[in-house]
């Protein structure tokens, strides 16, 4: 349910949006206008003397007014001091929170806490979407993790895909270091046949390299509020990256698993296992800095929607 | 005007005290009206009372948002006088009615009186018939009556008619009343949610599914093979083909009991509502689905059911045991009381979340057992357009054993599978809206056989709909989906048949073809693939008669609803019999026709009854025009 604060956060993350996309009209509803050729050519003007107008039913009328004038009222877009008939083109928001979890590995590695959201406003073909996600985690006086943020505009192409396109920011952060990173991002995100919900992107960062994600999920419902959601997440990069410590070629593989009980349909606790592995190149660059390539952690946390 | 000693818990009105009774009445609300709704904070949902409209003075409503109980939580109800429902509002056919609503809220308001032929300025629908009512002001309905049966009447403004914002509407015949009856009960269906509307339109709008609580699951995967004597692999074997077409079996309903209390004459199941009849009286029962979302499947259990009315028409009657009423469809069945016991009115909603309940008995304080609840239904491959050919052993059926059906719907035994003549099926043209044939060239279009089924066109209808299905057919013989398996005698389409034949039944000479198109998981719904914001109105040229094909692609039911005309329903029996509706429920993969003679200049509303499908859409405007040569008119302006 949501809440008076809650409410405050996505009207922040709506300020937000609209700051950044320059006014409301950037991702306003279709024009009713567009379609304004081809449809009515096809429309023939008529002959006045029909045979049908001799036989004109009759009509009871408004008060006060003439046949002739109510068929031109017909004519007529209403009044302006009308209200909308229909309020079918709303603006909505909505933020979720797929993951805000605790990591614990098994492996004596430290722990670690990370997340993954995604918030959308807009309308129902045109959309501004925030996607990201980030792992953090500590030793001692060592802090470390790493982050992205997307920032994209979205357009639903087909009843289950949208397509989007915009900008991420990315960082990697530890001790001392911060590094950060921009690339333009394309995406399509939805739902494949066989219910999996699938995010594929791929950016250009400002070395020109090309990376890669692809995300799937299923959820396996057992019960009506018990799901069981199976996730893949692969990273692809087209050259070596030094500063990210990835190689070319699939740089890693996330295979995770949670076991989540939805209290309402917008909050969901629940508990999982992840697996990720650094893999070619990338694992051997971490084996290299002596780190471990594959780690696994058991994990808590809870999923929640706000809008 | 009352009816028994305890009557005045329900609107029972015995035909001969009525017209003493409604004076009285009358004088008693003006008065005391809005003043005892001050009074009582506590006010309890199910008391309203019975007015008037066609005496001279005219008659008062005052709407009015205040705390309501229902079934024991306090709601923020819309109230008329004071109740909710609103009175059962009288008229009679000829006269003049005249009502004066005053709106007593903060939000603008407004009456559409459903299925009544009036002129488009008194027809109540803000934004194309009238500006609305604002706060503290008072609107005057002024309309000649020009026919009789059973309606209703509702908001037309926002989602206001979830919150009770409904009542019944019954006009006496200026003729002596073909239908005999000694004692007549109003049952107003409807659905209630201690949400705010807007809310659960958010909710549809981001988290699909979001009140579904019956979907497929690992653990009612044997109770599917119990149900469905099929085998485990079979079932599994179909889940995942649901699943491949990314589709939901059990999406029957967009909201459900989850959170919905239903309701009848604004009491819950446990209120029981009792209703009173002495052995050997004839009852009529005149009952409107007010309901926002919620289809019902009505019947008295233990006693046949003749259907009299359809959408205030009379129809030749028909005997069966239980019938489905769509969303704002009105049916009146007679009902004879054969002994001293009670017995349970029962309506279950269609997709099994729920039911709303009352009792016939025929004194106070006796009620009847409480039928067992059905299985929830599961569409099918049919529901898909896939049923008559190769895909047809993917059809999996209801959860119920009996796969043989009783209904003989002419689908069910092949009479038309993929493979028939190609006179049967044909291919509409896509997108025609406003295509338009020269008068020269209109011929009288065929009034009897016409196709079985359509062809989906090679048209795409975009983003904002998901069209599974590759045929549409006839089904005005079929019970509906989850009925008619289980040995009832079920109500179908194909048996109205109207008892006079109306004065207009020229056979048209247009057609416009309207696919029902939605996105169930972005809950965008509309027609053609566009919703209202982005159409353009829907022209009839005035007197014409023309014919409307709808074809439904989505996977849901839709009724669909045309103001201020009727709508003549094919059901493939002799033209001349075809009921008239205000309403038409158009099933899932259905071919549905309807002939219309435009006869109300203006602009009018023509919308799926589902409120929330309406509002996220599914709407035209409708101009009923000199001719159709000008330019077409911006819905949205």
């Amino acid at each position: 349910m949501p809440n008076p604060k809650r409410r405050d956060v996505t009207r922040i993350l709506v300020s937000l949006c609209v700051l950044l996309a320059g006014g409301p009209n950037a991702w306003a509803q279709d024009s009713p206008h567009q379609h304004g050729d081809s449809e009515h050519a096809e429309e023939s003007p008529e002959t006045p003397e029909v045979e049908s107008q001799s036989r004109l039913p009759e009509a009871e009328l408004p008060a006060g007014m003439t046949l002739d004038e109510v068929l031109a009222r017909a004519e007529e877009p209403p009044p302006d001091d009308y209200p909308d008939a229909i309020p079918d083109d709303h603006l909505r928001a909505f933020f979720i929170v797929d993951q805000l979890e605790y990591r614990y590995d098994l492996q004596g590695e430290p722990d670690a806490v990370g997340t993954e959201f995604s918030a959308w406003f807009g309308g129902d073909f045109n959309r501004l979407w925030l996607k990201g996600e980030g792992e953090a985690s500590w030793q001692g006086e060592d802090f470390e993790g790493e982050s992205d943020v997307d920032l994209l505009y979205g357009r639903l192409i087909a009843p289950f895909w949208t397509a989007q396109a915009g900008v991420q920011y990315a960082n990697v952060w530890g001790g001392e270091n911060y590094r950060d990173f921009w690339a333009a991002a394309l995406a399509i995100q939805g739902l494949a046949p066989g219910m999996f919900e699938v995010d594929a992107s791929i950016y250009v960062t400002e070395k020109l390299n090309l990376l890669a994600t692809f995300e799937a999920e299923y959820d396996v419902r057992i019960t009506q509020r018990l799901v069981l959601q199976p996730r893949t997440e692969l990273r692809f990069s087209a050259r070596d990256s030094d500063a990210r410590g990835i190689g070319a070629g699939m740089n890693s593989v996330v295979v995770d698993l949670r076991l989540r009980y939805a209290l309402w349909r917008e909050f969901a606790p629940y508990l999982g296992a992840r697996f990720e592995a650094l893999v070619f190149g990338t694992g051997d660059m971490a084996a290299a800095a002596g780190e471990d390539n594959s780690r696994f952690f058991v994990l808590g946390g809870v999923r929640f929607a706000i809008y | 005007m009352m009816n028994g000693p305890d009557s005045q818990r329900e609107n029972s009105i015995s035909r001969r005290g009525f017209v003493a009774g409604a004076a009285a009445g009358l004088a008693s609300l003006k008065i005391a009206g809005p003043l005892w709704a001050r009074t009582n904070p506590e006010l309890r949902a199910g008391k309203f009372g019975a007015l008037d409209a066609s005496t001279p003075g005219g008659i008062d409503l005052y709407i009015e948002k205040q705390e309501v109980r229902v079934d024991e939580k306090i709601g923020q109800a819309i109230t008329i006088n004071g109740g909710f429902p609103g009175p059962v509002i009288r008229m009679k056919e000829g006269d003049d009615a005249l009502i004066r609503v005053h709106n007593r809220m903060h939000e603008s308001t407004s009456i559409h009186w459903h299925g009544i032929l009036l002129p488009f300025t008194m027809d109540g629908v803000p934004g194309i018939s009238f500006r609305g009512i604002a706060p503290g002001e008072t609107f005057t309905y002024r309309f000649k009556v020009r026919q009789n049966g059973t309606y209703w009447y509702h908001s037309h403004t926002g989602m206001q008619e979830q919150l009770g914002h409904y009542g019944q509407l019954i006009i006496e015949p200026a003729q002596p009343d073909p239908v005999a009856y000694d004692v007549e009960h109003t049952i107003v269906l409807s659905d209630w949610t201690f949400e705010d509307p807007h809310t659960a339109m958010k909710k549809l709008k981001t988290i699909e599914g979001y009140y579904n609580f019956q979907r497929p699951t690992l653990a009612n995967l044997s109770a599917q093979v119990e149900a469905t004597g099929e085998s485990l692999g079979e079932v599994i074997s179909k889940r995942l083909q649901w699943n491949w077409m990314r589709m939901d079996p059990t999406d029957i309903a967009d909201i459900t009991g989850a959170t919905f209390t239903y309701l009848l004459n604004g009491r819950s199941a446990a209120q029981n509502p009792t209703f009173f009849a002495r052995p050997g009286q004839k009852v009529r029962f005149r009952i409107t689905n007010a309901s926002t979302m919620t289809y019902y499947d009505f019947r008295v259990e233990g006693l046949p059911l003749t259907v009299v009315q359809a959408d205030g028409q009379n129809v030749e009657p028909v005997e069966v045991d239980e019938l489905r009423v769509a969303v704002a469809e009105t049916y009146d069945v007679l009902v004879t009381m054969p002994d001293e016991k009670a017995y349970t009115i029962f309506a279950e909603t269609m997709d099994r979340s729920g039911f709303a309940r009352g009792t016939l008995a025929p004194r106070p304080g006796m009620s009847a057992a409480i039928p067992a609840r059905r299985h929830r239904p599961m569409l099918t491959m049919a529901d898909m357009g896939m049923m008559h050919g190769a895909m047809e052993g993917m059809d999996e059926g209801d959860e119920t054993k009996d796969m043989e059906s009783s209904h003989g719907a002419h689908a069910m035994n092949g009479e038309h599978k993929m493979d028939d003549k190609p006179s049967t099926s044909v291919t509409y043209p896509p997108h025609d809206e406003r295509r338009v044939a020269p008068i020269k060239e209109r011929k009288p279009l065929p009034i009897q056989n016409l196709p079985e089924m359509v062809q989906h066109g090679p048209d795409e209808h975009g983003a904002a709909s998901i069209a599974m299905a590759m045929h549409a057919y006839r089904r005005f013989d079929e019970p509906g989906i989850g009925l008619g398996k289980d040995g009832r005698r079920v109500l179908t389409y194909g048996q109205l048949k109207a008892l006079q034949t109306p004065p207009d039944r020229r056979p048209p000479t247009r057609e416009i073809n309207l696919h029902l198109t939605g996105n169930m998981h972005k809950y965008i719904w509309g027609f053609n693939g566009k919703k209202w914001s982005e159409s353009k109105m829907i022209r009839f040229k005035f007197g014409e008669r023309l014919r409307i094909n709808f074809i439904n692609d989505t996977m849901m039911s839709h009724p669909i609803h045309l103001h201020g005309m009727w709508m003549d329903l094919y059901v493939g029996h002799d033209y001349a019999k075809n009921p008239r509706k205000h309403t038409v429920n158009v099933n899932p993969a259905e071919l549905l026709t309807v002939d219309i003679s435009a006869d109300a200049p203006g602009q009018w509303a023509f919308h799926c009854h589902l409120l929330y499908h309406m509002e996220a859409g599914m709407f035209r405007t409708v101009a009923v025009v000199r001719d159709l040569s000008g330019e077409p008119i911006d819905a949205k302006s």
